[in-house]
């Protein structure tokens, strides 16, 4: 939106050049940047080296040696590869089959009030549980397989999609909706011109907070009990007494969740490309 | 008079059909237990649960304390947690939201630390700090201190810049519209934060607790898994989900009563 103006107001893109200066320069967002994760490397390298917290924290390159490790050798009957795929695979099966019934649910119960009346009371009940509170009645039900790890999957991301698709709905600007009515549109434009399309930001958020969650809840289950995945590496690490494993875990899990919700970003501008962003964020 | 005042009338099915609702799911939940469509040994009916919680206020057996001493750890652990995140976040997100310098050291450091699961922590917090309180501080910590840095640095990145401008003609330092503009502004933000950083600290808590604790509702759970007791299963369940609601709710007054000279 460069140029344009907000009521009366204009912005000025335009990029004065100063002449160079000290301060500018260690005043630098990149700089500051480069500096902060080197520090936090130097530090957590001097932290583990000279053995503040005795032998439980590992310098970095020990931990990326041990991930490198991994990657040829198997650990429990598979490499690094499966246990990052066993993982994965546990958290989409789990988030497709929430988000499926989840978003139609959610947006059903913002446009219908008569299922809102009988769907909302009920998972307003169960609403504050947290999901790893079902870890052990999932564990009850469904043993130690992966039936019940993508269980407590399902009862993480079912929330925040619901939630998101049923005040995405709510939340839809009422003058939109006059706006169709005056064009002459009935409830199933509404409906599809309308609700639809102005909802779909919040359910992408939804569908974010979600995919944490599950990422979240993968692990809780796999750190209960498993025999592959990342959790299971880093509970291994945990049983064993091998901070290199624990924190190598750590370092996984969170790539695999920063890329998976980077998909989830990317699948996002495609299907709605008139979400508004907030500009200089 | 300009226009009239509609009152729309809510039909009485609408009224009823909430209470209804909950109440099937009571009845077919009792019902479905106690005539053995579901075993026993999988689910406990409400009745048991209710007759369970009852029993576990004043019997510390089979898992080694009473509710209320249950009770009590988590509220601790949880409160500890969640006070230190706010001290620590609130600030921290609001600095890094106009202060370029604090955003460009802690920004890097927050999104690498951001995608880790807290629950990935444990391991590490039993190593360093032992399974006592301190450890389960430390998880909560990290757990709510995340959405307090985020929502703090988007209510200042989200003031009115039309406000920064009057307030730099007015002749208003930096520090001035810092404390006296963009922190006001921020606080519909930060107050969400409390709510948010409150369910995660939640259920962290009890992600803390399944895996290394000797009390706690979290503990509660775990112990009903370990000993194929369903009925303190679920009685853990519902006793973190309603103490969760009620303090969310007392937040949720907290906040109307502050904010309410603030337009949202």
């Amino acid at each position: 939106m460069s140029g344009s103006s907000i009521a009366n107001e204009t912005i000025d893109h335009s990029k004065n050049r100063e002449p160079f200066s000290f301060y500018k320069f260690i005043t630098n967002k990149y700089f500051l940047n480069v500096v902060s994760i080197v520090a936090f490397l130097l530090i957590w390298d001097y932290v583990a080296k000279e053995k503040i917290f005795r032998d439980s924290l590992a310098r970095p390159l020990e931990v990326v040696d041990q991930l490198y490790m991994l990657t040829y050798m198997k650990f429990a009957g598979t490499n690094l590869a499966g246990h990052i795929w066993a993982s994965t695979q546990r958290v989409l099966i789990g988030f497709i089959a929430a988000s499926i019934v989840a978003v139609p649910l959610g947006l059903f119960m913002a446009l219908n009030k008569y299922v809102n009346a009988v769907v909302k009371p009920l998972f307003d009940l169960f609403k504050p549980m947290p999901p790893i509170a079902w870890v052990s009645i999932a564990i009850l039900w469904f043993g130690i397989g992966e039936m019940s790890k993508v269980f407590i999957i399902i009862i993480g991301t079912f929330v925040p999609c619901l939630l998101n698709a049923y005040n995405g709905v709510r939340l839809v600007d009422p003058d939109l909706y006059d706006v169709v009515r005056v064009l002459g549109g009935n409830r199933r434009d509404e409906i599809f011109h309308v609700c639809f399309p102005a909802s779909f930001p919040a359910v992408f958020a939804g569908l974010q907070i979600s995919l944490s969650s599950a990422w979240t809840c993968v692990l809780a289950a796999e750190l209960m009990n498993s025999r592959d995945g990342m959790g299971f590496l880093i509970k291994r690490g945990m049983d064993t007494h091998q901070p290199t494993l624990v924190l190598g875990g750590m370092v996984l899990i969170a790539a695999a969740a920063y890329g998976t919700s980077l998909l989830v970003t990317l699948l996002e501008k495609k299907l709605c490309p008139w979400k508004r962003t907030i500009e200089n964020l | 008079m300009a226009y009239k005042e509609v009152t729309v009338k809510q039909p009485l099915l609408l009224t009823v059909l909430p209470y209804v609702s909950i109440a099937a799911f009571f009845i077919v939940w009792e019902f479905a237990v106690s005539s053995g469509v579901i075993p026993n040994e999988l689910l406990a009916s409400p009745s048991q649960v209710v007759s369970t919680f009852i029993d576990k206020l004043s019997n510390p057996n089979p898992d080694g304390a009473v509710m209320a001493t249950h009770a009590w750890t988590s509220v601790q652990e949880a409160f500890i947690g969640y006070l230190l995140a706010l001290l620590v976040g609130i600030p921290l997100g609001l600095a890094m939201g106009w202060f370029n310098v604090v955003e460009g050291l802690f920004r890097p450091i927050f999104e690498l630390i951001r995608p880790i699961p807290p629950i990935a922590w444990i391991p590490l917090t039993v190593f360093w700090f032992g399974i006592g309180l301190a450890g389960k501080v430390f998880i909560i910590w990290i757990a709510g201190i995340v959405p307090c840095v985020i929502n703090a640095y988007v209510g200042v990145r989200m003031t009115n810049p039309t406000l920064i401008q009057m307030a730099r003609t007015y002749g208003a330092n930096d520090w001035q519209i810092f404390t006296q503009l963009c922190i006001p502004s921020s606080l519909p933000m930060v107050f969400g934060a409390l709510q948010l950083a409150l369910a995660y600290c939640w259920t962290n808590l009890v992600a803390a607790e399944l895996l290394a604790a000797d009390s706690g509702l979290g503990f509660l759970i775990t112990m009903g898994g370990r000993l194929g007791r369903p009925d303190i299963i679920v009685l853990g369940m519902i006793c973190v989900g309603i103490s969760g609601a009620i303090i969310g709710f007392i937040i949720d007054r907290v906040e109307k009563k502050l904010l309410a000279g603030i337009r949202r």
